[in-house]
């Protein structure tokens, strides 16, 4: 009897990507060594839901480098006909605590599929270029492995982030015995 | 939490046609393995709406409908039940079609088959319309009976192995939260608007079951993930709309070209299936669209029953269509889960008076016939899927029954409530429920006429700890005791084992019982 995988790969973050940074540098998923990082995927031009997340999370990562919780934000975009490194590093300024990355199609599409994100170029004459691309509007906190220790709706509030991310980083200082 | 204690929200006990269709999926489940008399539809292939996978699974959804609203004391009748209906649908018998279907070529996705690949695992990708109703159950199994079997490792496997074809076989282990991980993650990727059933073909109406499916994990597990889902998807289907211009429920959309398939013929299962379970998580809506949408699909009769309006299948390159589209059964389900009891009624007497209900090992259910109408123009076409299924469904179901088993099926401390644990095959139980304010189990036993008397038997459980208790018929005492003494007084046999007390009645009538108990044994111990 030949056993085959069920779906084991549930959670996101395993798989290989190679991208370019908002310094116009090739990273790997090696970028998510070594320190927590949280994941968000958008557009620059995306109106509502980027700006918001992002703002919410720059306050949380904000709060937790004040509770002596590093974690390192990374934005990846899903456009990247548009998102050139240049346009990352310009959108990401009020953000600090976020790095940019970008690709080619065939590059961004290899992330979205380490993530399981979705993302679709529609057509919307009211954009400019005459397109927006809506997406999955998930963040996902990685540990220093690369692993996801889970993920975040986007409906959730600051302090409901917070409070789940807290102990997840507790417990893994507990572990690497930081 | 819903009070389901109080005498208040007291359904009457079961009706002999009600108890009719519990014996009737009794007794479909205990059919030996690929043995599916009764209930093989027109189709061929399983890969139609009157699959086994659909029979099965609705079965198990009216039991569940069934448990919460009408006996939640009696989890004796209904798990064993639910267990063979899912070893049931993880036969291969019922999922191998999926090895087909995979490889596209239907006129929705054959531009795209070049892409597809047999695939084996028949919860890998798409065909939601069989993993979501794997998931569900179990994980409604283990929201229901407080037993988590299926969540361990291994515990939902596919597997098929042949002596006379495919090598060393397949087989992919899952358990339910590996299952419902797999899907929720196939839900984001797919931005909220749904899994596809067939490759490209992403129905509205298979993904409610999955969205079932989350929220009992999500009350196992005091998680979320129901909520994102319903809420994603809210937004996802604003752009398409969930409804056409004729104000039916779109039947589909191509994942491909995300053009939406309106429902243009008005066929009544779009309408009914959709509306029957969206209700659980988006009642207001489906509430407001459902007279609208039934006074299309209704039809009023001569004789005063109620029928439905078919849309007929037209040809598809020269070919006959051969589907169960079971109008009639879903227009019923759909009806008893809005509580409109006019509709139903008239639907449920068309059906005794022009389908041929017949009374088989002590079941009720209306046999197959693939004649349209009578000579008279009456409706007489009847699937498994509404003869066996949804009927019964119907019949068992109240309003918002499903809605409820959705939102919280049980208040705080049920499990830990006196229950009919276990039911003899030659035992009906009519009614059971734990009145709080009394400290009373309420029941209604009634021995079958066709089954040894030596199976007149149910086990009253999670009795112990509860002080003195005293058991009545109607008024009168006949049988006391406590934890560690028993007395019978009158005519019933009671015998103390593992899971409690033995109780052996064989009279004839329906017989009304309650056990009376001293002490609560949730309160909160005195200071």
């Amino acid at each position: 009897m030949r056993s085959e995988s069920g779906m084991v790969n549930a959670m996101p973050g395993c798989g290989e990507f190679s991208l370019i940074d908002h310094f116009n540098r090739t990273v790997t998923e090696q970028v998510f060594r070594d320190e927590h990082t949280l994941v968000l995927f958008g557009f620059t031009h995306c109106r509502v839901v980027c700006p918001r997340s992002l703002a919410r999370y720059a306050g949380v990562l904000d709060q937790l480098a004040g509770e002596g919780w590093p974690v390192r934000g990374i934005y990846i975009s899903v456009d990247p006909a548009r998102d050139t490194p240049e346009v990352m590093r310009d959108y990401l300024q009020p953000y600090p605590a976020f790095l940019g990355l970008t690709g080619d199609d065939a590059q961004i599409d290899q992330a979205k599929a380490a993530f399981r994100v979705f993302a679709r170029r529609v057509s919307d004459p009211d954009e400019p270029n005459g397109y927006r691309v809506p997406h999955t509007a998930i963040a996902y906190l990685l540990d220093a492995e690369g692993r996801c220790l889970a993920h975040f709706a986007d409906a959730l509030a600051a302090e409901e982030v917070l409070d789940r991310m807290r102990p997840l980083l507790a417990t893994q200082l507990r572990q690497s015995g930081a | 939490m819903r009070d389901t204690s109080s005498p208040a929200a007291t359904a009457d006990r079961l009706t002999p046609e009600q108890i009719g269709h519990l014996r009737h999926f009794d007794n479909l489940s205990l059919l030996p393995a690929n043995d599916w008399s009764l209930m093989q539809g027109m189709a061929t292939g399983q890969d139609d709406f009157g699959a086994y996978r659909f029979q099965l699974a609705y079965m198990a959804y009216a039991l569940a409908i069934t448990h919460v609203h009408r006996l939640p004391a009696a989890p004796g009748v209904f798990k064993p039940i639910f267990e063979r209906i899912i070893g049931k649908l993880l036969l291969p018998e019922v999922w191998l079609y999926w090895r087909d279907v995979s490889r596209g070529g239907s006129i929705f996705n054959s531009h795209l088959s070049e892409r597809y690949h047999e695939e084996w695992d028949p919860v890998a990708r798409d065909n939601i319309m069989y993993s979501a109703y794997v998931q569900s159950l179990v994980l409604l199994y283990n929201v229901l009976f407080d037993d988590d079997r299926y969540a361990r490792p291994g515990a939902i496997t596919f597997e098929h192995w042949s002596y006379f074809w495919g090598g060393d076989g397949h087989r992919f282990a899952y358990d339910q939260n590996t299952l419902n991980e797999h899907l929720y993650w196939k839900m984001v990727e797919s931005g909220y608007l749904g899994v596809a059933c067939e490759p490209n073909c992403i129905f509205q109406i298979c993904n409610q079951p999955a969205i079932l499916g989350f929220r009992m994990h999500d009350l196992l597990t005091g998680g979320s993930r129901a909520e994102e889902v319903t809420r994603g998807y809210e937004q996802a289907w604003a752009q398409f709309g969930r409804i056409g211009d004729n104000g039916h429920y779109h039947v589909m959309l191509s994942e491909d070209t995300h053009a939406v398939r309106p429902n243009a013929a008005q066929a009544p299962w779009v309408d009914a299936w959709c509306g029957a379970l969206m209700n659980m998580w988006n009642g207001d809506f489906v509430r407001a669209n459902y007279p609208q949408q039934l006074a299309d699909l209704l039809l009023q009769q001569p004789d005063g029953t109620l029928s439905v309006k078919s849309a007929p299948r037209p040809p598809v390159k020269g070919h006959t269509v051969l589907n169960d589209d079971s109008d009639f059964g879903w227009v019923a389900a759909w009806a008893s889960e809005m509580g409109d009891e006019e509709t139903l009624r008239g639907l449920l007497q068309h059906a005794d008076r022009h389908m041929a209900p017949q009374w088989r090992d002590g079941g009720l259910y209306y046999p197959r016939n693939d004649r349209t109408a009578d000579a008279d123009g009456y409706r007489t076409l009847v699937e498994p899927m509404t003869g066996n299924v949804l009927l019964g469904y119907a019949r068992l179901n109240v309003r918002d029954g499903l809605r409820g088993v959705y939102e919280a099926p049980w208040s705080d401390g049920h499990f830990r409530e006196p229950a009919i644990v276990a039911v003899g095959s030659g035992m009906d139980v009519l009614r059971a429920r734990f009145d709080r304010a009394t400290q009373s189990l309420l029941f209604a036993l009634q021995a079958r006429s066709d089954q040894p008397a030596s199976e007149a038997w149910i086990a009253l459980g999670r009795i112990t700890g509860r002080g003195p208790w005293r058991l009545m018929f109607d008024v009168e005492q006949v049988a006391h005791g406590d934890d560690t003494t028993l007395k019978c007084t009158g005519p019933v046999s009671l015998q103390p084992t593992d899971c409690g007390l033995e109780l052996h009645w064989s009279g004839q009538r329906v017989q009304i019982m309650q056990m009376i108990f001293e002490h609560d044994a949730t309160a909160a111990p005195s200071p």
